[in-house]
């Protein structure tokens, strides 16, 4: 019978494969063999998702596998989900660095790759992410971002003419009473931390692996100052 | 039988649904994966600019294999706009050879470029994209405007008019891009050359600038315009509508499919053949009178990294084999003015156009992010263009120049914060509108260093 690590290597290996059907099988192999969820997430998923970031970030991986990998990961996720949420329960909620993102570009701007890098590698490191796709209204980024209950707001613009409705969002969410529910990051080409600062957003990061890494912290913090309104 | 336009409407409307996610990663990045496989291509990142007449036919053959099993893709309607073999290849074959740009004693005439062609490529100076507030605007297009040895110009964008900002889909489009038009027919007027051709409407996204300036005191019909594909193989109703616009108007269609190196045709190989694939779709969907090569990579942005320069050099060189037809290549350096590295990427990107068939156009220096362009370094992408082409600079010199000057800028890609140096105001006397000195001492000194690498025709 295969060890644990067989099974983790073959979850692993699916994802860098980006084959859907494959980390779905391997993932429910490794639930039936009473494999630790977290290990199956950590050691398995997210090991292979580092790969492909890796490799895309090196060059030998391009979008498609990118896109490949976010699509097996879904699919393993889907199966893995329920186990995890009873794990976190066990553990009393200390759930690890990740969290609901509403992504979007914004109204008026329909470039997406770069939201969509990101969103894959948020997807690929375990957010659940709800992609609203471009030229998207900032009254249904917020309303979809109350609806699913999201940590964060992710909202992107390549052109510099569709950068002041970034600044639209953040206003009307203040204006809401809603900021303080909703961490919010921006991005595009043009934008810049000086930019993200004056319009009063969370922060931007200047690729996607940095993008992963500021939605963490994010997270982090937004988890810690409940902690202490908590306390 | 040429289509109506009218037929690629009904089609956008009518056509098979897919999901946008299903024709990103379905339709055009497995197919265009299969048909790397099929047709085993590979590049080598040393081989820049190709001497491989197999290849460059293998790409087109490639590309043509890709337009004809997936045709385009209407993003308003969530539609396939599917093609018969038969009316791509009249597309094609209905390519204009020769197009005249602006009017008068300042027209110029574009024209289908060969391999190694000893004719001069046509010099089109501008950084297309480049936010740009109100008062820097002028200077910037002045300083390229003003060189001699521009055939034609283009301009960034303006991002504030009257000191508020300019925001897509709002009035102030109009207002803006019909301001940007006055100012570059004022430059034109100012320079001496009023009937040069421009490529301009480039202050609004929407088509409301393209609509509200179709008119022969801002385009002029002789001028030309974007109609753009978007990422991959796709139109819009706004670029639909920018078609429309020059239908009886008459202005020339500039197509401006951005394929991304390393995005939805993965490496470069699958990249070239998408880049080959849009321009076939794009003689119907964006009424082509000539294409605008500009694949950008996926990281880094540049014209000038080693991937986006490859694909550059073989879709030029796969048309003028196989499909002749006018190609504008442009140049977006990582570097911005008062760098080095912009002269050195500048003068390796017009190398591999000019070599392999295309015409020049640039340059969109600091990724065309910032207003940190200038007329010297446009000045610099025609003569080297003018020198490669006078002395019959050969596809393996070429290649041996492209990757010594590769070495001298290369590491501008693992800077941080990017190359972008400086503003146009930072880099030229606004009063005498000339470079500042350091800035036109590093441009003496990297022709000197030009011109012993061998291009010695170099004026």
């Amino acid at each position: 019978m295969a060890n644990e690590q067989t099974y983790l290597e073959e979850v692993k290996l699916a994802i860098i494969d980006g084959d859907d059907k494959a980390s779905a099988v391997a993932t429910r192999d490794a639930l039936q063999a009473d494999v630790d969820p977290l290990a199956i997430l950590n050691d398995g998923l997210m090991a292979g998702a580092d790969v492909v970031g890796q490799r895309f970030e090196r060059g030998i991986f391009f979008l498609p596998q990118l896109m490949l990998t976010g699509r097996a990961l879904k699919a393993a996720m889907a199966i893995i989900e329920p186990r995890l949420q009873e794990r976190y329960a066990e553990d009393g909620g200390n759930k690890a660095d990740t969290g609901v993102v509403v992504m979007a570009t914004v109204k008026t701007d329909i470039h997406d790759i770069g939201k969509n890098i990101v969103a894959s590698m948020l997807t690929a490191s375990g957010f659940q992410v709800h992609d609203l796709g471009v030229d998207v209204p900032i009254k249904r980024i917020i309303a979809t971002a109350q609806e699913v209950n999201a940590n964060l707001i992710g909202c992107s613009a390549l052109l510099t003419t569709s950068m002041p409705f970034m600044r639209d969002l953040v206003d009307l969410l203040v204006a809401m009473g809603e900021r303080q529910r909703f961490k919010v990051m921006v991005g595009g080409a043009s934008v810049t931390p000086e930019f993200a600062e004056k319009i009063g957003a969370d922060g931007t990061a200047q690729n996607a692996v940095k993008a992963v890494q500021l939605a963490q912290r994010l997270i982090r913090a937004q988890r810690e100052q409940i902690g202490v309104s908590v306390r | 039988m040429i289509l109506s336009y009218l037929d690629i409407i009904d089609r956008a409307n009518n056509g098979p649904y897919i999901s946008e996610d299903n024709w990103d990663l379905e339709k055009v990045a497995m197919t265009t994966m299969k048909i790397v496989e099929k047709y085993d291509l590979a590049w080598n990142p040393e081989e820049i600019v190709t001497d491989d007449p197999g290849l460059a036919d293998t790409i087109f053959d490639a590309g043509l294999e890709l337009a004809q099993t997936l045709g385009a893709y209407s993003r308003s309607t969530e539609r396939i706009i599917e093609f018969e073999p038969g009316e791509l290849e009249l597309g094609m074959r209905l390519m204009p050879q020769t197009l005249v740009m602006g009017e008068g004693k300042d027209a110029r005439t574009l024209y289908a470029r060969r391999i190694m062609d000893e004719r001069l490529p046509l010099v089109w100076a501008g950084n297309p994209g480049a936010p740009h507030p109100e008062e820097l605007f002028v200077p910037a297009v002045l300083s390229w405007a003003q060189e001699p040895i521009v055939d034609m110009i283009t301009c960034g964008t303006l991002v504030e008019v009257d000191g508020r900002e300019v925001r897509t889909e709002d009035p102030i489009e109009i207002i803006s891009t019909r301001r940007e038009l006055q100012y570059l027919r004022q430059i034109l007027r100012q320079v001496g050359r009023p009937g040069m051709g421009m490529l301009a409407a480039q202050s609004s996204v929407s088509e409301l600038g393209d609509l509200a300036t179709a008119h022969p005191d801002y385009l002029r019909p002789c001028d030309a315009h974007l109609v753009p594909m978007l990422n991959e193989l796709k139109m819009d109703n706004r670029n639909v509508a920018r078609a429309v616009n020059s239908l009886e108007y008459g202005m020339r269609n500039a197509s401006l499919p951005c394929v991304i190196v390393g995005g939805l045709g993965g490496d470069a190989p699958g990249s070239a053949v998408v880049n080959v694939a849009s321009f076939i779709i794009s003689n119907l969907t964006c009424l082509s009178d000539y294409h605008l090569c500009h694949p950008i990579h996926m990281l880094h942005v540049a014209t000038t990294t080693r991937s986006v320069l490859w694909v550059e050099n073989i879709v030029q060189q796969a048309f003028a084999r196989n499909a002749p037809c006018i190609i504008v290549s442009d140049i977006y350096p990582k570097s911005g003015a008062c760098t080095r590295e912009l002269l050195y990427e500048t003068a390796a990107n017009a190398i591999v156009i000019t070599v392999s068939g295309g015409h020049l156009e640039g340059c969109g220096s600091a990724d065309g992010n910032a207003p940190n362009g200038t007329g010297l370094e446009a000045r610099l992408m025609g003569e080297v263009g003018h020198a490669v082409a006078r002395q019959g600079v050969s596809l393996q010199e070429a290649n041996a120049l492209v990757l010594t000057l590769l070495e001298k800028y290369e590491h501008v890609f693992e800077m941080p914060n990017g190359n972008p140096g400086a503003r146009i105001d930072q880099a030229y006397e606004l009063q005498t509108m000339r470079p500042v000195p350091q800035w036109e001492q590093m441009y003496k000194e990297v022709k000197t260093e030009l011109r012993e690498m061998g291009l010695v025709t170099l004026t």
